[in-house]
């Protein structure tokens, strides 16, 4: 475990030594007050716009980082040959893949924190009110389902040839389900054979992203999802993380460390 | 020969660069109408602005229903969402339960994936009410601005601004400047009307404007534009209800003759006019249009 | 004598890079022992097997057939490395973080004691000379600096086997010389040290025994001195003779 932790902190060190959290914060922060500068008819107790615009700038960025910062892991740690130095060490590639997901999966919880502290601050001023576990929630399922991103990164950084195009096809990927995910099952239904039942394996099979996205309901000031369903989806992102960090595993364990 | 400072150089090269700027201007505007445009928004989108436009017109509706909305695949299987309860035009009745029946889109789920899915999303349809309204007034707002020409998102947000949120001159100031955008206009000339008529009380006033958003219908009829029969339905109604109270019921009964003209329901109407004569009959000095 | 480094008829193949050339035999049935508190030479031309080996007893490359062992454990397992410090002959650490920090990390890796860690790093950072660059990022260090890092890194887990790749290799002869002592103290404390280098003359001073592979083959293996009588030559000129220059002796 102190392998695992050691590699953990080595991720995070590097994510606030770059400058990409804080580009991505500032440019949310900024866009985020100057929407919030607007005056519409004069009247300042609108809220909820400004809420859903933020939450929707925190998704972005948030997605922006994990999958950035996942992607170029293993490619970088190849790449500059620091690889080397670290597996001459008692560290097996199973803890360098869990490592590096655990680095990652940590970075962008700090980073979630910050945004949403952000995101609380800015509501808080208009709205006068702070539901915390409403927030809290939120900022639980998101994280959850980034650390299926994570995962899922990770096993493409193994597979795919760069981290650009990693990236590229992790965020295509990520963003149709998040769009489409939900409405599969209907698309399937109006499909004829055997497309229908290519796509009802596939909605079946991918990771349900969306259910992890309650952005409507802080938005809309909705009551929480019930803490019973919110166990059950991240033992169902643990579920998925821990297949797709084996899946990483088995490739990477055969995969020579020169390119 | 001595080399010029690159700083001087510098100097010189913006100056050109600002002249020319300056004498070209006038020329440059000439050659599109992209100049004309006041909005940032305007021009980046272009004419994809339109499209825009009416998702923002959507996603206020969305969030009157506080996110509870079909969505592009709810509306291929056949789930719609009328308009008309977002401005404020749905009855109580027939009109509410087609609504109720519309926004029923969910249906039963079909797999555990599905049921389990619906916990994290809004599944209870509402209205906002008791001044959240103006929660969807951004989103109007930003309608307008990517595109003036479409007068639903004018009479809409007026509707809820004066009704609702209590905000009357906002909601006057709104309605001029979509009638500057559309001068042609009939409903934003009927709503304007109505806020004259219902909030200020200005009788004389909400008149002329409802007479001329009339004219304007009928030169539109006449263009071929083939504007809203509603629409002149419910201009005549009304001039016809404001002449009734100020006691012209000669007037008032002119109108309700050319409502009933295209009205779904002339046999109410017919009753209104009988109701109205009868009452010319009792007052003779009313039918010299006092 | 238990062997500390042993290789059984190891044998590396792998496929050529060019299409229709098949396989390529890196490392051909080497046979190895290095015993311990020895300083051992393992030489051989660029392309000679030797950093196959090398990454073999690592881990980073896995045995076609054959085995290898560090102190009796198969190198396939993790737990053998626990006892090894290894310097590359490239420096490639995280250049975001400070020698402090890469210390700290590898000594975490390693299960090291934070107070016993502390110590070690302030006693490496002394004998490395980088005292004064301690806070600074790796990146802005010289070649020399990054070196001396590596070479910090490798003796964290005060090793009593170390792997060192072309350790002098873009040193001054200043940092060459204090490789060499640091060589010379490790065996005096009884560690045992496998090196390779193409510095011949830093080879046979330090050096109990060498071994010469070329094209993947053992050549010689035995004492420098024993060598040395036995050719009736310098290091060299045994080495190029081995490795097949005709015009060495």
């Amino acid at each position: 475990m102190n392998t695992v932790m050691a590699l953990a902190g080595i991720v995070i060190k590097e994510l606030y030594r770059r400058k990409d959290f804080y580009v991505v914060f500032v440019l949310t922060a900024v866009m985020t007050l100057l929407l919030g500068s607007v005056n519409f008819f004069h009247d300042d107790k609108i809220v909820r716009y400004l809420k859903d615009v933020c939450l929707l700038l925190i998704w972005v960025s948030a997605l922006v980082i994990a999958i950035v910062t996942s992607a170029r892991q293993l490619p970088m740690e190849r790449e500059s040959r620091t690889i080397f130095p670290l597996l001459a060490k008692p560290v097996t590639r199973a803890q360098v893949i869990v490592g590096k997901f655990f680095g990652c999966w940590f970075a962008v919880g700090l980073g979630l924190l910050v945004f949403y502290f952000f995101f609380a601050v800015l509501a808080g001023s208009r709205d006068h009110r702070w539901p915390l576990a409403e927030y809290i929630q939120a900022l639980w399922l998101q994280w959850s389902m980034l650390a299926m991103v994570i995962a899922g990164v990770l096993l493409g950084s193994l597979v795919f040839a760069a981290p650009s195009s990693n990236s590229t096809i992790s965020f295509v990927v990520v963003a149709g389900i998040l769009l489409l995910g939900r409405h599969l099952n209907q698309v399937a239904l109006q499909q004829p054979e055997p497309l229908k039942t290519l796509v009802y394996v596939l909605y079946f099979v991918i990771p349900h992203l969306e259910w992890y996205d309650i952005r409507d309901r802080v938005s809309f000031d909705q009551a929480l999802v019930p803490w019973a369903d919110c166990g059950l989806a991240t033992l169902y992102a643990a579920v998925y993380v821990a297949f797709l960090l084996f899946a990483a595993w088995l490739v990477f364990r055969r995969k020579p460390l020169n390119q | 020969m001595k080399r010029p400072a690159p700083a001087l150089v510098l100097i010189a090269l913006a100056t050109v660069s600002v002249s020319l700027g300056t004498v070209c201007e006038r020329r440059v505007g000439q050659w599109s109408r992209r100049n004309q445009s006041d909005s940032v928004l305007k021009v980046l989108l272009g004419d994809g602005r339109r499209l825009f436009a009416n998702h923002f017109f959507v996603m206020a509706d969305v969030y009157f229903h506080s996110g509870y909305y079909p969505s592009v695949f709810d509306r291929r299987t056949g789930a719609e969402v009328d308009r008309r309860h977002l401005s404020g035009q749905e009855q109580e009745g027939e009109d509410g339960h087609d609504h109720e029946k519309e926004m029923s889109f969910l249906g039963r789920p079909k797999d555990w994936i599905e049921s389990f899915g619906r916990h994290f999303m809004i599944t209870e349809h509402t209205h906002l009410s008791g001044g959240g309204e103006r929660e969807i007034l951004p989103w109007l707002k930003l309608s307008a601005e990517l595109d003036p020409q479409q007068v639903d998102t004018y009479t809409v947000a007026a509707f809820w601004l004066r009704n609702h949120l209590g905000k009357v001159q906002e909601a006057e100031q709104f309605l001029r400047e979509g009638l500057r955008a559309n001068p042609d206009s009939d409903q934003i000339l009927f709503a304007l009307g109505q806020l004259y008529y219902e909030n200020y009380q200005d009788v004389d006033r909400a008149r002329n404007v409802w007479e001329l958003a009339l004219r304007r219908w009928h030169e539109a009829e006449s263009r071929n534009g083939k504007p809203e029969p509603f629409s002149r339905e419910q201009i005549t109604i009304n001039l016809a209800r404001l002449e009734e109270k100020a006691g012209n019921y000669q007037r008032a009964i002119a109108h309700l003759q050319e409502a009933r003209l295209l009205s779904p329901a002339p046999a109410a109407l017919d009753r209104q006019i009988d109701e109205l004569r009868q009452k010319l009959r009792a007052r003779p000095e009313a039918a010299q249009g006092k | 004598m238990d062997a500390i480094v042993e290789l059984k008829n190891l044998r590396v193949e792998y496929r050529a890079p060019e299409r229709g050339q098949g396989k390529k035999v890196a490392v051909k049935d080497l046979n190895l022992r290095v015993g311990a508190g020895e300083v051992f030479g393992f030489l051989g031309p660029n392309g000679a097997g030797k950093t196959t080996t090398m990454n073999v007893l690592l881990g980073f490359v896995n045995a076609t057939s054959g085995a290898a062992y560090l102190f009796g454990v198969d190198v396939r397992q993790p737990i053998s490395r626990q006892r090894i410090g290894y310097l590359p002959e490239l420096t490639y650490y995280y250049k975001f973080l400070t020698a402090e920090e890469l210390l700290r990390f590898y000594a975490k890796v390693f299960g090291i004691p934070r107070a016993t860690a502390e110590t070690r790093i302030e006693r490496l950072l002394k004998l490395v000379e980088l005292e004064q660059a301690r806070k600074r990022p790796i990146r802005t260090y010289s070649k020399g600096m990054q070196q001396r890092v590596g070479l910090a890194q490798a003796l964290i887990n005060d090793p009593d086997l170390l792997i060192l790749d072309e350790p002098t290799s873009g040193l001054d002869p200043l940092g060459r010389m204090k490789v060499r002592e640091i060589i010379q103290r490790l065996k005096n404390e009884g560690k045992t040290v496998f090196f390779s280098s193409h510095e011949l003359g830093e080879v046979e001073t330090v050096c109990d025994r060498v071994a010469i592979i070329a094209q993947g083959e053992l050549k010689v293996e035995g004492a420098v001195g024993e060598l040395v009588t036995a050719h009736r030559a310098n290091l060299e000129q045994i080495f190029l003779k081995l490795v097949g220059y005709t015009g060495a002796l």
